[in-house]
């Protein structure tokens, strides 16, 4: 399948993986709300305490976190590429049914591609991230810009350090 | 590591809203306490208590000159943010390690089935 995004390197994660289990596995437990909540979350940050996905082009994709210290937070957004067992993507950038989103801290457009590798599954995830122009800057003065983010993301490392 | 007292007080220090706008001004730069103080309606010593809590957690930490007090970020409690990537990285990464776990223990039951 063509690539249709390209991945900068400063800004997105690619994490390549395999997985000693049959693809028809893998897609399902991405994308049934009764199986991602089993692993969404890693513990120390917090668990799942919602979910809700409608996997179809434009389809809800709806996260609650409860975290370590009690605070819920919402991920929405929705799907836009479904091709089973091969091609998932969300964003949080659209709300369900495409609609524009509000301002999310962390927006993150996420792309899994999977295939069958012998009787397992070689997946790639891809997140891609909103450029933020200073970021070069922010990481010389250590803590500029978004400092909401860099707070949750503190928040996130301790509670795992704990 | 940190250890779990510096967490504690990290978090009870992160918990307060009027704290965490006093830790994004500070990001742009040093502050006096009266210039931190000014955006809020609130008593000074009642203000100065919140300034007490960020220093005893060590994410601020402040310098006296002549009458005047400064408060600036101290870096080593925020250098674990400094590279938003690896803070990212690091959540998928275990994220995606329990979602390998979770679909071998899907695979297992459906063997045993």
């Amino acid at each position: 399948m063509n690539r249709s995004f390209a991945v900068d390197p400063r800004l997105d994660l690619v994490i390549e993986r395999f997985i000693d289990a049959p693809t028809r596995l893998v897609w399902e437990a991405l994308t049934k709300p009764e199986h991602l909540k089993e692993w969404y979350m890693p513990r120390p940050w917090g668990r799942v305490s919602r979910a809700e996905m409608d996997v179809r082009p434009g389809g809800i994709f709806s996260i609650d976190i409860t975290v370590a210290d009690g605070r819920e937070v919402p991920n929405l957004g929705c799907f836009l590429e479904v091709v089973p067992m091969q091609r998932l993507v969300w964003t949080s950038m659209l709300f369900p049914g495409y609609r524009p989103a509000v301002f999310d801290d962390i927006p993150i457009t996420a792309i899994v591609t999977m295939e069958a590798v012998g009787a397992g599954t070689r997946y790639v995830f891809t997140a891609l991230h909103r450029n933020e122009a200073d970021r070069e800057q922010n990481r010389s003065t250590g803590f500029q810009q978004g400092t909401e983010i860099a707070v949750d993301q503190f928040v996130e490392h301790v509670t795992a350090m704990r | 590591m940190v250890q779990s007292a510096a967490a504690d007080d990290v978090f009870r220090a992160l918990a307060d809203p009027t704290r965490r706008r006093v830790l994004e001004r500070l990001s742009g730069g040093p502050a006096s306490v009266s210039e931190l103080a000014a955006p809020f309606d609130m008593q000074l010593p009642s203000f100065v208590q919140h300034l007490a809590v960020l220093e005893r957690s060590r994410l601020v930490k402040s310098k006296k000159r002549g009458r005047v007090r400064t408060y600036e970020i101290a870096p080593a409690r925020f250098r674990v943010v400094e590279d938003w990537l690896t803070a990212q990285r690091r959540l998928w990464e275990a994220r995606l390690g329990r979602f390998d776990e979770y679909v071998k223990q899907l695979k297992d039951k459906e063997a045993k089935a």
